[in-house]
């Protein structure tokens, strides 16, 4: 595939224009950088400096808050925060999901619920689910929950409307047809609406899996000691920014890591839909 | 009265195959050959799948054969012609533009400038009987309408062959018979040759000099016979005697 | 489901209705939470006495005028919503264009897929801290980050747009001996332009949602975001209220706004299309 041929080259243009001193390495960090800062941060432990380089460095890091160390000092890994990261993906899409759909189903089902929710429904969407954090915060304080609370939030959100549509507009013709034929109602919606809808919703899904990231790592950033955000800004740097800066070689690593999860867990579902609607082929 | 015996072989069919590529390769054209003669009216008749757009589609050149050659005129085929206007089987007609931007489509494709266009494109929405609706979108339009609206344009660029797949299949019987009309005094003033795709027996027999039954699936030349009737022909020919033993003899080469 | 439609009267009623209970459920709420809701917040370092957490009506309204006056909620959703059209426009223009060559070129997917593809997969927001190492603190790295993000939605919505215009209107095209220009003009470009809407609807929202988080995370005045922190440090929450709500509002009337160019552009799509 080229596409593949195509990231190599990015990779070693990358390799080349970092460490030709083009950029500040503070702004353009340094290929190989990025590689040891990937390490420590997986395997979670600075290895002893043994070259005088790595003496001067170790003394310099010592002397002034650095990111990496920070991180390990909190016991930070990579691996451990992605893992963080991706199960309040998984819980929010776990919770959300299935209250957006029935919503969506609800509201695309009966008219008349339709009209009666879908006002609030636009009001509601339209507030973005971290500026409710902040308020929510005074309500249940620091804990998990107002973490989770946005995340499964905006999944619900965003999964409305697909499953609003696909029940309103495909399968409204087979719910006639079937009607016509007298099936009882829990049969239209067992065997007529959820699958003549799924089509839709799955496609909806996938969109709502890449919400679920962008708003669980916004959470982390603004207010969290753990997880991909928190890793990304250097645990906390962001309230004494006067005092340290963020690296960007931690930066660089966290957002590949991220990208590569996202478009796991992307791979993951589209498979999943793929195999869900073979029908709809 | 169709064209005489000596009339120059427009497009020409040797031996036509084609496969579709897929999981599951399919046939649909095997050892077709057939010649289309200068202004004679053909109809290509043949159930459903048997393979009569794939054919349509090759002569127009939308499609490479994968066996066999097909000729237009003499030279092989390489890509659509600006001799050949086509007329599909689905909406064909750009929804973003009104009846006489559709129409004119092909001038402008061309260069021809905005009076020559405007002239050409008054003439034939006005043979279509639409000159009410020069400035409306095709979602204004009646399906049959619709299809006119292609007519006129593929009828625009005045291109000497006309193919047509099964354009008035989404019509009602009297739309549907009402466009035949219209298709034929169309035909009868400007003397194209026409290649008409149709699964439905009376509408080839009504319109064509000549009828080619396909087979089903892979579609080879069944029967090809000449169509006697007397022209103009009315709808009233339908019911002649002669209509019906046509009709006979396509139901036996259909099988 | 429901045989015909009801009127539209009826169900602007009863939108009127759902909207109404709302509003009145909030000030009965407010008002009787008076004594009953806690009172006490965590800050994360003491306790704040005496918070009101459902403001009533009247501290809305008198919070509301204050603001309004001093210039301090119109000068953050200025700045706010100048960011947000800002970015907009910028990803707007680079993504539709680069959405349309990788359309029209298999070529041109390939080189651009794996950019596209890591854009589309790294959670917004994970950019900030690299655009604010690049371009410090401030307008640029919020007005960028905000393109980034559109570039990316209008871009896969412009792609989507030109890949899937129907075939046949390219082989009539094709037929009536349209050059590649013209039918690039004259054909993909309005066949893909519901599509690019459809798409730039759900672009302008994700600005939204990045310039609120943005603004959240580097807090600087005047901004809605940081109007929102600042108020949730003392906390006041009636300042919170009506900047939440203010923020809604704004993305509704931006998606309102988008929805109507939307159906005017398109005004020849009424059919199944």
């Amino acid at each position: 595939m080229l596409g593949s041929a195509s990231l190599a080259a990015l990779v070693l243009a990358y390799t080349a224009i970092s460490n030709a001193h083009v950029f500040r390495p503070e702004v353009v960090p340094p290929a190989q950088e990025i590689a040891v800062a990937f390490t420590e941060l997986v395997v979670g432990t600075r290895p002893p400096p043994v070259t005088e380089d790595q003496q001067h460095a170790a003394h310099h890091h010592h002397h002034s808050s650095d990111h990496v160390g920070t991180l390990l000092q909190q016991g930070v890994t990579l691996q451990a925060s992605l893992a963080i990261t991706a199960a309040r993906v998984l819980f929010g899409l776990l919770v959300g999901a299935p209250l957006g759909i029935l919503l969506g189903i609800l509201m695309g089902w009966s008219r008349r619920a339709d009209d009666y929710l879908h006002p609030m429904y636009v009001l509601l969407r339209s507030v973005p689910p971290l500026a409710l954090i902040t308020y929510v915060m005074l309500w249940l304080g620091h804990g998990e929950a107002h973490r989770l609370i946005p995340i499964v939030y905006a999944v619900a959100a965003t999964m409305v409307i697909p499953a609003y549509h696909g029940a309103r507009d495909v399968a409204f013709t087979y719910l006639v047809a079937a009607r016509a034929l007298g099936a009882p109602r829990w049969l239209l919606i067992r065997k007529v609406l959820v699958p003549a809808a799924s089509p839709a919703i799955l496609g909806g899904f996938r969109y709502a899996v890449a919400i679920a990231w962008m708003t669980a790592v916004g959470a982390e950033m603004l207010m969290s000691e753990n997880g991909m955000g928190n890793l990304i800004v250097g645990g906390g740097l962001w309230a004494s920014r006067s005092q340290t800066k963020a690296d960007p070689a931690v930066v660089m690593v966290g957002i590949l890591a991220l990208a590569a999860a996202g478009w796991a867990m992307d791979a993951l579902a589209r498979s999943a839909a793929a195999r869900l609607t073979r029908w709809a082929r | 009265m169709s064209s005489p015996a000596g009339a120059p072989i427009r497009l020409e069919a040797v031996d036509l195959g084609y496969t579709y590529a897929g999981a599951t390769p399919t046939r649909a054209l095997e050892n077709l050959s057939l010649a289309v003669r200068d202004t004679e009216f053909l109809a290509v008749l043949g159930p459903v799948g048997c393979g009569k757009t794939t054919l349509l589609r090759i002569l127009a050149g939308f499609l490479r054969p994968t066996t066999g050659s097909v000729r237009r005129d003499g030279a092989a085929v390489e890509g659509t012609s600006l001799q050949i206007g086509y007329v599909f089987q689905e909406d064909a007609v750009f929804p973003w533009m009104t009846v006489r931007d559709n129409v004119e489509f092909g001038l402008v494709a061309r260069g021809a400038d905005p009076a020559a266009r405007r002239a050409v494109s008054d003439e034939l929405i006005g043979l279509i009987g639409l000159s009410a609706f020069v400035s409306a979108y095709p979602k204004d339009l009646s399906a049959g309408m619709s299809k006119m609206v292609e007519v006129a344009r593929v009828l625009a660029t005045d291109p000497s062959i006309l193919l047509l797949d099964e354009p008035f299949g989404a019509l009602d019987a009297q739309t549907r018979a009402r466009m035949q009309d219209e298709l034929a005094r169309l035909w009868e003033r400007r003397r194209k040759t026409v290649v008409f795709v149709t699964h439905d027996a009376e509408e080839a027999i009504y319109l064509a000099d000549r009828i080619v039954v396909l087979s089903s699936r892979p579609g080879r030349v069944r029967a090809d016979f000449p169509v006697q009737l007397p022209r103009p022909r009315s709808q009233e020919a339908r019911f002649s005697a002669d209509f019906s033993a046509l009709k006979r003899r396509v139901w036996e080469a259909l099988g | 489901m429901n045989g015909a439609a009801p009127a539209l009267r009826t169900r602007a009623t009863r939108a009127v209705l759902s909207l109404g209970v709302m509003a009145v459920v909030y000030g009965l709420a407010a008002e009787a939470g008076r004594g009953r809701l806690p009172d006490r917040v965590w800050l994360g370092t003491h306790y704040v006495e005496n918070v009101q957490l459902l403001p009533p009506y009247r501290s809305l309204a008198e919070e509301g005028t204050f603001l309004v006056e001093s210039g301090i909620l119109t000068g953050s959703i200025a700045v706010s919503a100048g960011r947000v059209l800002l970015g907009f426009v910028l990803g707007a223009a680079a993504g539709i264009l680069v959405g349309l060559w990788t359309g029209r070129r298999a070529r041109a997917e390939y080189l651009a897929g794996p950019w596209v593809t890591f854009l589309q997969f790294t959670p917004a927001l994970a950019l900030l801290p690299l655009y604010v190492l690049w371009f410090g603190y401030g307008e640029i790295s919020k007005v960028l980050l905000i393109a980034t993000n559109v570039a990316v939605v209008a871009l896969l919505g412009a792609h989507q747009g030109v890949r899937s215009v129907p075939r046949v209107y390219l082989d009539a095209a094709s037929a009536l001996g349209a050059g590649e220009r013209l039918t690039f003009r004259k054909i993909v470009l309005p066949a893909a332009l519901p599509h690019i809407f459809a798409s730039l609807r759900i672009a302008l929202g994700l600005a939204w949602v990045t310039i609120v988080v943005a603004e959240l995370i580097d807090a600087q005045m005047p901004s809605l975001g940081y109007l929102l922190t600042l108020a949730g440090a003392y906390p006041r929450v009636p300042t919170m209220v009506i900047g939440i709500g203010t923020i809604g509002a704004l993305v509704l009337a931006f998606d309102l706004l988008a929805m109507s160019l939307h159906v005017r552009a398109t005004r020849w799509m009424r059919r199944a299309a």
